[in-house]
């Protein structure tokens, strides 16, 4: 039987692949055949990530994505040691937690540049002629956040919002070059940045009053990524879709 | 007769009151009842607006507005000269339109900083004690790219977005002291279609756009009223809603 997704031969880049739904994604998509690069800050988790990955022929590159006037020379890099870029994972982000009265410019800047800014400028210097093969599809991960007002999380949601924005204006766009963009939407999913959030909170979660399947697992969003990025979502771009629990729709 | 937008006794601060738009919601907050304090970047433009609209309860403040280095300094002085509001409209901006390979990261820091962090910092210097009073009403002025792609507008969109976002999040937390906070989604308003980087590409958006505004461009007026409706206590259990007004663009 011919699989339903299958990366085989397939260059994806994955952001923040250190952790959670980045490394789950990176693991998932070598399962599926693909040929993984690595980018995240952190050598020493990269190289743990590298070694849950199925297959040998995967690259890692560390970088702090922060950096955005060097992503240019990044990219460039990449390509000329990987070959060209099929496949595009954002999971990059930082989680700012501030309430209104201490959310300096200075912190806003800091998570719009590294949540954002650094994910423009990614698909600005990927799609460039000579960095992608055709059918290259990307997906951004972004929060239900977003969508529904948090308490404290105002540069953090204000940051994802303008990912999906920017997707959809992105998708237009770059149609003409048959490249699709999306988002997957996740709610609360079992990383260990979810279990901060939980010791934060004295171990109480109340939007899972809302997000009636439960817990979500790295594993399910990182499923809903493979799928857009796979040709079988060939028709679908653009999107935001929610990996939630039901959240949004509760 | 009984006005539920009356605005008697309310102190509104509009912050980008110089954009046709922003003057003619000055205006109709000083119809309402309003006492209005305009801000904006350029001090000729505000002494204008003063002495065309010649009202006794409005009063005006200049300094740059996108130097976010001095908002904090600047909205100290503001209050200290015309104490605590009951409301702020933010109607500052700006727009632009660029392909992705001409979207690099200045412009994008730019656009972010005229359409988001000016609002935040704004929003977090006003909301300190003693210059916000309970009970009061934040609006700002989106735009429907917030929710609808468009090619080129990758920055402008998602700085509209983010803006949207932050209100829903300001909303959230700012409800302990009874205030809230909205924004508007505009369409096309009869104002837009003067600014330079409409004019420069009439041809790339009018097929596409204009003709999805199916109730026509929007004048400045209504997009005023729709602000005055938020901010008067006719609206006093909405919060943390993005209100569309595009003539039915979205649809």
């Amino acid at each position: 039987m011919q699989p339903f997704i299958t990366f085989e031969g397939k260059v994806i880049l994955v952001t923040g692949a250190s952790v959670g739904i980045g490394q789950q994604t990176a693991i998932l998509l070598s399962q599926l055949g693909a040929k993984i690069i690595l980018l995240a800050t952190n050598e020493d988790k990269l190289l743990n990530t590298l070694s849950l990955l199925e297959g040998n022929d995967h690259n890692y590159f560390c970088y702090n994505l922060a950096d955005i006037d060097n992503i240019e020379n990044k990219i460039k890099e990449i390509v000329k040691q990987c070959g060209k870029i099929d496949g595009f994972v954002n999971c990059v982000g930082i989680r700012s937690r501030r309430p209104i009265s201490l959310l300096s410019p200075k912190e806003i800047k800091n998570v719009m540049d590294v949540n954002f800014g650094s994910f423009i400028e990614l698909i600005r210097c990927i799609t460039k002629k000579g960095h992608f093969n055709e059918g290259l599809s990307i997906v951004g991960v972004s929060s239900i956040a977003s969508h529904v007002g948090g308490v404290s999380v105002t540069a953090y949601a204000a940051s994802k919002a303008a990912v999906e924005a920017a997707v959809r204006c992105l998708s237009k766009e770059l149609a003409s070059k048959n490249i699709r963009l999306n988002t997957v939407v996740p709610a609360q999913i079992n990383t260990p940045e979810y279990a901060n959030l939980l010791q934060m909170n004295g171990g109480v979660d109340t939007v899972l009053n809302r997000q009636y399947l439960g817990l979500g697992e790295a594993t399910d969003v990182a499923n809903a990524i493979a799928f857009l990025l796979s040709p079988a979502a060939k028709f679908i771009t653009g999107i935001s879709m929610p990996v939630d629990g039901g959240y949004l729709s509760s | 007769m009984m006005n539920p937008m009356d605005l008697t006794n309310k102190k509104i601060l509009v912050i980008g009151a110089s954009s046709e738009t922003g003057e003619t919601i000055v205006g109709q907050l000083l119809n309402l009842g309003a006492t209005v304090v305009m801000i904006d970047s350029g001090n000729e433009k505000l002494l204008s607006i003063s002495n065309h609209l010649n009202h006794a309860q409005l009063k005006y403040y200049c300094f740059n507005i996108y130097n976010n280095q001095d908002i904090e300094k600047e909205i100290k002085q503001v209050s200290i000269s015309f104490g605590a509001f009951d409301g702020l409209v933010f109607c500052a901006g700006k727009g632009g339109v660029r392909p992705l390979q001409l979207t690099k990261n200045n412009f994008v820091h730019d656009m972010m900083n005229a359409n988001l962090y000016t609002f935040i910092e704004i929003v977090r210097c006003l909301t300190k004690k003693g210059s916000f009073n309970n009970g009061g009403s934040i609006v700002a002025i989106s735009s429907v790219s917030s929710i609808k792609g468009l090619k080129s507008k990758i920055s402008y969109s998602a700085s509209k977005a983010a803006l949207d976002a932050a209100v829903r999040g300001m909303a959230a937390e700012l409800c302990d002291k009874k205030i809230r906070v909205n924004s508007i989604l505009k369409g096309w308003v009869t104002s837009d279609m003067k600014l330079d980087f409409i004019q420069d590409n009439m041809e790339l958006n009018k097929n596409e756009d204009f003709a999805k505004q199916i109730l026509g461009v929007i004048e400045p007026i209504e997009i005023a009223n729709t602000a005055c409706f938020l901010l008067s206590d006719a609206t006093k259990t909405i919060t943390g809603i993005s209100m569309l007004h595009d003539g039915g663009y979205s649809i």
